[in-house]
């Protein structure tokens, strides 16, 4: 009873230049097609799931929120009916603040979404500009107040830091803003130059200047530091949550366990092997209309990829690797540095650590 | 297709039994710079005297003269024989470049007179200057001529003009030919028949006959290029190679019609091949002389032979440590058709296994490299080429080709280094810029005369060592690509030299140690450390970067530590690509090497130690 249940949402308002998800904007045409097919897709793939007990439930994306409330809440209701979900699961809903209101929010706390995870980004208008991001700070208050106001208990901020124009001063006034918003939950990124996105180009091209990793790891403290502060237990290297709500969802793809997903290019795993739908929304359609599941590829991992992925991934949170897996040389010089500490067993980056957690996870899983 | 038959390739037969009586023998070589017109007029030479027919007549037939196709063997020809009017010609090809003055020399020790050919367009260069001067040093007859003069930009008579005051005759005795057209060019060969003295030499006497090149022919052995000087060469005979002391049976002599031809023997003042019967090119040295072995063989040898020096050494070491054995069998290959790359096995701490390599210059360097990357696919990390240093302590003389075994300040009396007298020859309005170049590296200059209104010659005493970085295209540079440079060794002066190592995290790195005259010690080692800096990855800690000359530290500069390397997300759909990143991070750091504490790339230590050398185009 500890498998995460997945369901990818391709649709954007707008396509951000930073972002490499699987997502598009002007698809929406085939919202209620799509939707059908993810209904499709979980009674074909349930079978194959049959004494698996879910934990969590997450609509991601793109934007899942673009999708009409009510085909959500069916949706859900639907998945409640194919696999063994726990009553009390998680159930989080990704939610661009432009495409909430009070209605809808409604709609969805009474169809059991539970958890709500907006992409806030940032308090600054510049940055949000740099990073593409249509809204303004603005709509994320409000966003926020109606959410409590609808009687979400449960609300995490997506913010992203180290946009070439951003100094410390701006991502200071963004993380005092986000916690005096008083969500469960933060969640913190290093902005990420992937090679594929316009971003990415602009970079290659000497348009953008990259980030510079100095001044986001600056940042990096900079968060630890406020966000401690103000509660939160910093749980991921990306993530914080005031105690009990951390995100179960997410911590099952760090513990390794099992998954699945449904939808344009989902990824899955279970028991070392992962596989993922077709990527391109059209093709996802016209497999599962066909009957057909719409796997696209698939790996089974070797041992030594299992356990580079076990290192990698539990060094990503608290529970770390137990010590007992690591020859005691390779862990003692960064346990001198204070980029590990040994705590019940197990060793578990510091937050500089976390920072250089790469270098960790070379040098015990090498 | 089977090969024709040979009388058909000439334009007539060629008799091998003919004998030439020497006072209708020419031997010859042309003097040009490159892109002066040799190879085209060789060609016109070789129609001119029906050596190959019409229908296998191709453009730079000489350079391109492939003999796999007959007889499966690979030798080039180096001296061509040509018929015309009842006289032999012997036509000598001669490297051109600084770096084989020896060899240059031997081949104009095996003949009577030279065609110093000029471009009418581009003037005289530095370098058919200096092979000038060589042939005139030997005493042979100088054949004047202005090449290209169809070109619309030709300087018939400035050029002339030039080539006259050069040789010290009149402008009216320079010839003018088109190698393109053919304009002028039976005239040449009248002049060269009449001006080139026939060999003298005695038939009588014991054989000696001068070996001017050599080449290994994987089926034939070593084959050695000769002028026989006294007596006669049989085709198949027992030989002595005087210097080296060796005797061998000849296998079969040879003269080049332009291919390959067996000849029943060669005769005095003659120029031919002669197949060894050896198996390691070692064995045949360009400047020794064969006689022959036992009863009837000379006393003395031919003057002039020297062992090959090499004057450039550099470290030359695998990229990926386990080719150390396929690089030495690569060297060993070498060899044996390049009788002046010598070698030996060297330690690295910083590059491992790897070899010293000692080279007769930098184009003989960057051959040998590029030789060793085409043909034997390895990839070499090369450390910065430097000079051979003498250490003199007391009576003792130490011999310093690798800088990271030069003593330290206090330790000796004093150091000498190589110098070379160079020629440079540029256009008078770029002069100022060639002096101020040659001050700054250490020039002394020893004269400088005017060749014409516009065009200067100048000699200056240069330290070899600052001559192989980046001096020649500094020169070109600073003339838009008009002066031209040669040089000569002229010996060992002593000199303010120290060593500047480059250390790591307080670790010396001996591939970037170097020596350096005291007073470009701290900019040597300022622009080591600034370079480095870009170069080597952050690490967990700071790393310092210092150079330093015995223990005081002249320069340094800080890595700093790196503080970020993190995926920051990492959910379901990012693991696979993630675990895949960290995998390629993996692969890459397996490739660092490590001095002391700190990982340096590959790519550090090959752009570090570039130097941009000088090229063989245009030398």
């Amino acid at each position: 009873m500890s498998a995460g249940l997945y369901v990818h949402v391709p649709f954007c308002l707008t396509r951000c230049g930073y972002c490499d998800f699987n997502a598009y904007a002007g698809l929406d045409h085939l919202a209620s097609r799509y939707v059908a097919a993810l209904v499709r897709e979980a009674s074909l793939a349930a079978p194959g799931w049959v004494g698996e007990g879910f934990v969590s439930v997450f609509l991601g994306g793109g934007t899942p929120t673009t999708l009409e409330p009510d085909d959500l809440g069916r949706l859900l209701g639907r998945l409640r009916e194919l696999f063994r979900v726990a009553p009390d699961a998680e159930v989080t809903i990704e939610a661009n603040p432009d495409t909430v209101d009070r209605a809808k929010l409604e709609v969805l706390l009474g169809a059991g979404y539970t958890r709500l995870s907006m992409g806030a980004q940032s308090f600054d208008p510049a940055v949000l500009a740099s990073l593409e991001r249509l809204h303004d700070p603005a709509s994320v208050r409000r966003a926020m107040r109606e959410a409590r106001a609808t009687g979400f208990a449960n609300v995490n901020l997506d913010l992203i830091y180290g946009a070439h124009d951003e100094r410390l001063a701006s991502w200071d006034r963004t993380l005092r803003e986000t916690i005096d918003l008083g969500p469960e939950h933060v969640s913190a990124y290093a902005l990420t130059i992937e090679p594929s996105t316009p971003l990415g180009r602009k970079v290659r091209e000497g348009l953008v200047p990259a980030p510079d990793p100095d001044l986001q790891a600056d940042m990096f403290e900079l968060a630890c530091e406020l966000l401690a502060a103000a509660g939160y237990q910093h749980y991921e290297v990306s993530n914080w949550a005031k105690p009990g709500f951390a995100c179960a969802h997410n911590l099952g793809y760090w513990e390794r366990r099992p998954y699945l997903g449904l939808g344009a290019g989902a990824h899955s795993y279970r028991n070392d092997r992962r596989w993922w739908n077709v990527r391109p929304p059209h093709g996802y359609l016209e497999a599962v209309e066909a009957g057909r599941l719409p796997t696209g590829g698939e790996e089974r991992l070797e041992p030594s990829d299992a356990y580079l992925e076990e290192v990698f991934l539990r060094l990503r949170i608290l529970e770390g690797v137990p010590a007992s897996w690591v020859e005691p040389e390779k862990a003692e010089p960064f346990l001198v540095a204070g980029l590990l500490r040994e705590t019940d067993g197990a060793l578990v980056p510091t937050e500089r650590g976390m920072l250089l957690l790469n270098e960790l996870v070379l040098a015990l899983a090498g | 297709m089977p090969p024709p038959a040979r009388s058909s390739r000439g334009g007539r037969p060629y008799d091998r039994r003919a004998v030439t009586e020497p006072s209708r023998i020419r031997n010859f070589c042309i003097i040009a710079h490159i892109d002066h017109g040799k190879s085209t007029l060789a060609d016109r030479l070789l129609e001119l005297t029906h050596a190959v027919s019409d229908r296998d007549m191709r453009e730079q037939y000489l350079d391109k003269m492939d003999l796999e196709r007959e007889r499966g063997i690979t030798i080039k020809a180096q001296a061509v024989r040509l018929a015309y009017d009842g006289f032999e010609l012997n036509l000598i090809d001669t490297p051109g470049h600084v770096d084989f003055t020896y060899e240059v020399s031997r081949s104009l020790a095996a003949c009577e007179g030279a065609v110093l050919l000029v471009d009418a367009a581009q003037g005289v260069e530095a370098q058919t200057l200096a092979n000038y001067h060589l042939a005139r040093d030997a005493g042979l007859s100088i054949v004047p001529v202005v090449n290209k003069i169809d070109l619309p930009q030709a300087d018939l008579e400035g050029t002339r003009a030039d080539l006259a005051e050069l040789v010290g005759c009149e402008p009216e005795e320079v010839l003018a030919v088109s190698g393109k057209t053919g304009q002028g060019v039976p005239e040449l060969l009248e002049v060269v028949i009449a001006r080139v003295p026939p060999p003298d030499g005695s038939r009588e006497a014991p054989l000696r006959a001068l070996i001017f090149d050599s080449t290994f022919d994987p089926y034939r052995g070593v084959v050695a290029y000769l002028r026989v000087k006294d007596g006669v060469l049989p085709s198949r005979a027992k030989v002595r190679f005087m210097a080296t002391g060796l005797d061998s049976e000849a296998e079969e002599a040879g003269v080049f019609a332009p291919e390959a031809t067996p000849v029943d023997r060669l005769e005095t003042g003659e120029v031919g091949y002669l197949i060894t019967g050896l198996k390691d090119v070692h064995q045949v040295k360009v400047g020794d002389t064969v006689t022959v072995a036992g009863k009837g063989r000379a006393s003395e040898p031919l003057s002039g032979y020297r062992e090959p020096l090499p004057m450039v050494w550099s470290g030359l070491f695998p990229a990926e440590g386990g080719d150390y054995t396929e690089l030495r069998d690569a060297l060993d290959r070498l060899k044996l058709n390049d009788a002046a790359l010598v070698f030996e096995p060297e330690t690295s701490q910083a590059l491992g296994f790897g070899f010293r390599c000692g080279f007769l210059g930098l184009l003989h360097m960057d051959i040998v490299k590029e030789r060793l990357e085409r043909e034997f696919g390895l990839e070499l990390i090369a450390t910065a080429p430097n000079v051979e240093f003498h250490v003199i302590r007391g009576a003792e003389t130490i011999v310093v080709h690798n800088p990271s075994e030069m003593l330290h300040p206090g330790t000796y009396d004093r150091v000498e280094e190589p110098v070379v007298l160079a020629t440079i020859i540029t256009p008078a309005e770029h002069l100022g810029a060639v002096l101020e170049l040659c001050q700054a590296r250490r020039g002394e200059m020893a004269d400088m005369r005017y060749l014409s209104p516009t065009r200067v010659e100048v000699h200056y005493r240069l330290p070899l060592a600052e001559i192989i970085f980046d001096f020649f295209d500094q020169l070109k540079s600073k003339t838009r690509g008009y002066a031209s440079l040669d040089y000569e060794p002229i010996g060992y002066e002593p000199s303010e030299l120290v060593r500047v190592d480059v250390l790591l995290h307080g670790e010396p790195v001996d591939a970037f140690s170097s020596v350096v005259h005291r007073e470009k010690a701290y900019r040597y080692g300022r622009r080591m450390v600034e370079r480095l800096r870009e170069l080597i990855p952050r690490q967990l800690f700071d790393v310092a970067i210092q150079a330093s000359i015995g223990s005081r530290i002249v320069a340094r500069e800080t890595v700093k530590a790196k503080r970020k390397d993190v995926l920051a997300k990492c959910y379901g759909g990012d693991v696979t690509r993630k675990r895949k990143l960290l995998e390629e991070q993996k692969r890459g750091k397996e490739r660092l090497r490590r001095v002391g504490r700190v990982d340096v790339p590959q790519e550090a230590f090959i752009a570090a130690l570039r130097v941009d050398q000088q090229k063989a185009a245009g030398r």
